[in-house]
């Protein structure tokens, strides 16, 4: 990673690496892609999906294939995405922007799309500070918790839809206004840079303001998102299964524990799959579990 | 947690408050220990005493224990009452209100609880943590009048332990140092004053940030034993060591479906999160020839 590409990374939150991929790849990969769409693992989502309240998002339903998917397909198809989990320009670009020890946290994911599919409004940001995502800079080295690579197996062009985000906002102070959440007032600080087909965009996902556009062009679009987090961070992936206090230790550790002492040993993770892990203090000095969904209904 | 408290939080990296744990939970948690003491010492050749050997791994001085390790939180296992108290400690109700501001709603325990203790003439710990090199599981940050803290540890007084008598010992506000600590303050031979040894009493309770706060240890010079017990907590996405580290294979972390047949460079980036990594198993670098090989 040289002088230029690390400023252009601190300064906007994203780096499109050019030309890595070569023609053969791209067609082993696209290849796997056909077989993937050929086997109907790739869902649609219902209308508009991802758009929210926005005008200029709005489109047909969006079109992934989540989870851990690509990786276990039967052999050959599982080789070319497998490829790319460990890719030397993945490792020489995390290295710096995450340090040593990244690890995949979740994914990889198939970002599909065709002519009118819905864009996926703005998400992410410097502020509210989130751990586990954040970036940060201190004498000299770069820290940030997530970065998604996306391999890009079609062209994108500028202006056409797909990626978009907004340049700068990982060091973001103030919260996003809604304008530039939904685009339909955007402010001009969105942007949908131009990604051609075998080119590598890193992107600080969770720490950047980032979405999708709606696909404008006559091609699919066809994007393959590695979702990395740096040695200590915890996004999604596995973390929310082995959460769990008897699965994280051991049932001899927790046996017998009320539900508070319980509380505090989960096992990290970002996105936990229950509210049983949140406490509060009573006006009596008690401590309680936080009903996390009642609490967001009063909200 | 009020204002004063944030404020001295936030400026120095530790914080005691007075009387927390009553005395009777107090004298439950030191007679636990003389427990766990007499056990390890003891002849008893089972395998449910070397099971507890193996997990404490136990500092014996002039018969007395004095440390235990971290790794594993055999002192919520212990058979009941000597369990109750250490259970108590884990959720309390001033741990709770203090940590959902430290670290926010959802901390969770990472590592021990651990014993620590001394007899006059146990050697101190030099000084470790800081704000320079930042460690994103540990570190301290603040932002838009929230506080985020990574690891704190909770340090639940048995005896007592005053200024000048050794024990725990900190640079206050080197949370925020930017510069790598000095050699003379890490061995403590030339401390520039910089150092500080607060004043701890049996029930009270220290928080500081593990691993942010340049922390350790001053040898223990008085009569009396030094006792304290260690609860190491991290905010609900960081991790630092504890169960991560069993749980963090690729076969376990994911499953042997999904790595089955994977390189060993594969394999590197399909670890699960912990941060006390002695293994380079997990580091990867690209060679001159543009190959990816394991570090090293």
């Amino acid at each position: 990673m040289d002088a230029k590409e690390r400023y252009y990374w601190d300064v906007t939150g994203h780096l499109v690496v050019r030309d890595v991929l070569s023609q053969e790849e791209l067609d082993a990969v696209n290849n796997v892609l056909d077989y993937v769409i050929g086997t109907g693992i790739v869902h649609q989502s219902e209308d508009n999906h991802g758009a929210a309240d926005s005008t200029f998002l709005r489109g047909t339903g969006s079109r992934w294939a989540h989870g851990t998917s690509l990786l276990e397909l039967p052999r050959p198809y599982c080789d070319p995405v497998r490829n790319l989990l460990a890719h030397p320009v993945v490792v020489k670009y995390l290295n710096v922007m995450c340090g040593k020890g990244f690890r995949l946290d979740h994914g990889p994911q198939f970002n599909n799309a065709v002519k009118g599919t819905a864009g996926l409004v703005m998400h992410g940001a410097g502020e509210p500070h989130r751990e586990y995502v954040a970036y940060h800079h201190q004498n000299g080295e770069m820290y940030c918790g997530g970065v998604t690579v996306t391999w890009n197996l079609t062209d994108c062009p500028e202006g056409k839809g797909g990626f978009a985000s907004v340049p700068g906002s990982h060091k973001s102070k103030f919260r996003m206004p809604i304008g530039v959440r939904n685009c339909d007032e955007d402010m001009g600080a969105v942007a949908n840079p131009g990604i051609r087909a075998g080119d590598v965009l890193f992107f600080m996902d969770g720490a950047q303001s980032h979405g999708t556009h709606p696909w404008q062009n006559d091609h699919d679009r066809r994007s393959i998102l590695f979702k990395y987090a740096s040695r200590t961070a915890t996004r999604l992936g596995p973390s929310n299964a082995v959460c769990h206090p008897e699965i994280f230790w051991d049932d001899e550790i927790v046996g017998g524990m009320s539900m508070e002492e319980r509380a505090v040993m989960y096992g990290p993770c970002s996105a936990p799959p229950n509210d049983e892990m949140f406490l509060v203090v009573e006006e009596d000095g008690a401590v309680r579990l936080e009903n996390t969904q009642e609490q967001q209904a009063a909200d | 947690m009020n204002a004063r408290e944030r404020y001295y939080w936030d400026l120095t990296g530790y914080l005691v408050l007075r009387d927390v744990f009553p005395q009777e939970d107090v004298k439950a948690a030191n007679e636990a220990i003389d427990y766990l003491g007499e056990v390890v010492q003891s002849g008893d050749e089972s395998a449910e005493v070397e099971l507890l050997r193996e997990r404490t791994r136990p500092s014996i001085e002039d018969g007395i224990l004095t440390r235990t390790t971290n790794g594993y939180p055999f002192l919520l296992t212990l058979p009941a009452p000597h369990c109750e108290p250490f259970r108590k400690m884990i959720a309390h109700p001033e741990i709770v209100s203090r940590l959902n501001v430290m670290c926010g709603i959802g901390f969770r325990l990472d590592h021990g609880p651990q014993f620590i203790g001394g007899i006059n003439g146990t050697r101190g710990g030099s000084l470790h943590g800081a704000g320079e090199p930042h460690r994103e599981a540990v570190a301290y940050h603040h932002q838009n009048g929230k506080a985020y803290v990574g690891g704190v540890t909770v340090t639940f007084q048995l005896g007592e332990s005053p200024t000048g008598s050794g024990g725990f010992a900190c640079v206050p506000g080197s949370h925020k140092s930017k510069y790598s600590m000095p050699v003379g303050v890490r061995s403590q031979e030339d401390e520039m004053g910089v150092v500080a040894e607060p004043d701890l009493n049996p029930g009270d309770v220290l928080f500081f940030m593990d691993g942010a706060q340049t922390h350790g240890t001053h040898p223990w010079t008085a009569d009396f034993e030094r006792r304290s017990i260690l609860i190491k907590y991290a905010s609900r996405t960081a991790t630092r060591s504890g169960a991560s580290q069993p749980v963090s294979p690729p076969e376990i972390y994911w499953d042997e479906e999904i790595v089955e047949g994977m390189t060993a460079e594969q394999r590197a980036v399909m670890y699960g999160p912990y941060s006390n990594t002695r293994s380079r198993e997990m580091h990867l670098e690209v060679g001159e020839d543009g190959v990816v090989s394991l570090e090293g």
